[in-house]
């Protein structure tokens, strides 16, 4: 895909007045311009184990978002507090291929809202109850050994709805990860660090059934649409991201942008994006299964 | 298959493939000699002497091309034009341009070449139509014609010791509202004739830039403003702009129609199924792709899926090869 970059607009898209109100006027009518309705999404397509060195990547392209989801195990020490949990962390990154200001320091405002609405979608409360990983999968020896999972994304190319597009992408990933197993020596007293084998044939596949994925509502005028491009993000009052697993249960939400919204919108919005969830988890899991059996081959 | 990013199934990537190779087939014959990629050495005649041209080097007494692309040769010079680059503007052209900056008596435009072209504000016609000398007055007034972001329509005057210069001397060139604005890349649009096309049937007009911008939006009658305009411009203050002045209600009422607005998103996603495949952006191909979509009754958005895709390579393919019958 080919893009034209503007070299002096300095990363935000600069609509005319014209171009503005196309925009709205198709969001208002239910064509959007690339011909979409309020709630298409657009191509999606996965391609797992794109990072060799990584337990488990993948790359998940949304129209011109392109994104790459990486997760790195590690074996550490769980925390006192959590002795029978391992540990999660996500940061992202903004490249600044995907926008000239992203350079340098530019992407950090950006990556730091990234990671912090991933956190609250995908890893639950403080405690990690409710995490939509299973921590207490990480475990290997309790109070002394666990797994710690380094989640890194990486935004290659943005044209808006990133947080879905890296949601979806870290959710792939860990379908693509392989957590090796590892032996635990025996007889060790209980105040020593016990030694571990750790095996590098057999791999253990995480339960991502809870994953969920996050579905990022945009208002536009008075209507709200899925999977904005970057014009269209522009013209947003305030975007909802709300995050529901398989169950169709709401496991965290965010909200950008600093209008108000009515409560009974949000309602609204939750219900149309448990709806919009069910479509989207199921083409991604096509999309998965389809990536891991082109990888395999 | 050229980087084209399509998930396809396994039965639409061989329909693809042998599309694009009966493509190839079709055209390559004829300039093959003249097209290298980076190393090729490229046969000059050294008693004439060569003059070594952008994307050429010497190497071993050697000329050996830098880039991808076509050897063009001028008289001694011989150099390579690349395949894919920034616009390289030419006298007369048509581009379409998006404003970056409004300065003294000038406005700067990006129009994808490789520095920002200068449109002045005595190079174009003023709202009213009336020709006369530009007073400060007018330059004060400059954000009410073309403010930052406007996309405008102008012609290439030629390069002057400050840079690249437009010029928007008739009715034709000048702002464009309501519609959008596509990017491709600047070699699929080649010079025509033609370059403003007003789709009757559709109630749309199309430019297409020469330097890879394209405009699809409502049709505007080019309207004789001598009669409504002098209206505004005896007050100065209706010139200025009014935004957000609108109510939402208001906003909604002037929105484009939907009628119109189906063919603006039809023919624009024709134009991106072609820069997809890259295939050359014409009147015709787009008037075809938007006939087939319609017969097909096929959803607007479904014209970018993959299966669309193959088939408008394949109805390529008829095209060109009916074509080349005809000669």
């Amino acid at each position: 895909m080919w893009h034209a970059s503007a070299p002096r607009t300095s990363g935000m898209v600069g609509l005319s007045l014209g171009e503005k109100h196309f925009i709205q006027g198709g969001i208002a009518h239910d064509l959007r311009c690339d011909g979409r309705k309020r709630l298409t999404y657009r191509r999606i397509s996965v391609e797992t184990g794109v990072i060799p060195h990584a337990n488990g990547s993948a790359q998940v392209r949304i129209g011109g978002t392109d994104v790459i989801a990486s997760i790195k195990a590690e074996l550490g020490k769980p925390s006192l507090l959590q002795p029978d949990k391992g540990k999660v962390s996500i940061y992202i990154d903004c490249s600044s291929t995907a926008e000239p200001a992203f350079e340098g320091r530019g992407g950090n405002e950006l990556a730091a809202e990234l990671s912090i609405a991933l956190q609250r979608c995908l890893l639950g409360g403080k405690s990690g109850a409710g995490a939509g990983i299973d921590l207490s999968s990480l475990i290997v020896v309790e109070g002394k050994i666990c797994w710690d999972l380094y989640i890194d994304g990486l935004v290659v190319s943005s044209d808006g709805n990133l947080l879905d597009a890296l949601g979806a992408a870290i959710k792939a990933a860990l379908c693509n990860t392989g957590i090796p197993r590892v032996q635990v020596a025996a007889g060790t007293s209980n105040d020593e660090q016990p030694e571990v084998d750790v095996s590098d044939e057999e791999f253990l596949q995480f339960d991502t059934s809870g994953v969920p994925v996050i579905v990022t509502l945009t208002k536009v005028g008075r209507h709200y649409i899925v999977d904005a491009t970057s014009e269209e993000e522009s013209q947003m009052s305030s975007a909802v991201s709300i995050s529901v697993n398989r169950q169709g249960h709401i496991c965290g939400m965010t909200k950008r942008g600093g209008v108000g919204l009515d409560p009974s919108i949000i309602l609204d919005m939750i219900s149309v994006a448990q709806h919009v969830s069910a479509q989207l988890i199921n083409k991604l899991d096509s999309e998965i299964a389809s990536a891991e059996a082109e990888e395999e081959t | 298959m050229r980087g084209i990013q399509l998930p396809l199934s396994q039965t639409q990537k061989v329909r693809l493939q042998k599309a694009l190779e009966k493509l190839e087939s079709i055209s390559s014959k004829v300039n093959s000699a003249a097209s290298v990629i980076i190393a090729d050495s490229i046969p000059v005649n050294h008693e004439d002497g060569v003059l070594k041209g952008h994307g050429t080097i010497d190497l071993n007494g050697e000329v050996v091309a830098t880039i991808c692309g076509v050897v063009e040769r001028v008289n001694k010079l011989v150099y390579v034009r690349a395949l894919r680059s920034r616009y390289k503007p030419e006298v007369g052209d048509i581009v379409i341009g998006r404003v970056v900056e409004v300065a003294q008596k000038r406005w700067r435009l990006d129009i994808n070449f490789n520095q920002d072209a200068v449109l002045m504000l005595s190079s174009m016609n003023m709202p009213d139509g009336v020709q006369r000398r530009r007073t400060a007055l007018d330059e004060l007034n400059m954000r009410c014609i073309f403010e930052e972001n406007d996309v405008v329509c102008a012609e290439v005057r030629g390069f002057q010791h400050d840079g690249l210069h437009l010029q928007a001397r008739s009715r034709k060139y000048g702002k464009l509202n309501r519609g959008q604005l596509l990017k491709v890349p600047p070699y699929l649009v080649k010079r025509q004739k033609q370059h403003f096309h007003h789709l009757e049937e559709f109630g749309i007009d199309l430019i297409l830039g020469c330097n890879g911008f394209i405009w699809v939006g409502e049709h505007i009658e080019a309207k004789d403003d001598m009669v409504e305009d002098q209206v505004s411009q005896s007050d100065p203050q209706v010139l200025l702009p009014n935004k957000n002045c609108l109510s939402l209600e208001e906003q909604e009422k002037n929105y484009t129609i939907l009628e119109t607005r189906k063919y603006i998103c039809r023919a624009a996603n024709a134009v991106r199924v072609l820069s997809m495949l890259g295939f050359n952006i014409t009147l015709e191909i787009i008037k075809g792709i938007i006939d087939l979509s319609i017969s097909m009754n096929l959803d607007i958005h479904e014209m970018l899926g993959s299966d669309f895709c193959v088939l408008v390579a394949e109805k390529e393919v008829e095209r060109r090869s009916s074509n080349k019958k005809k000669r």
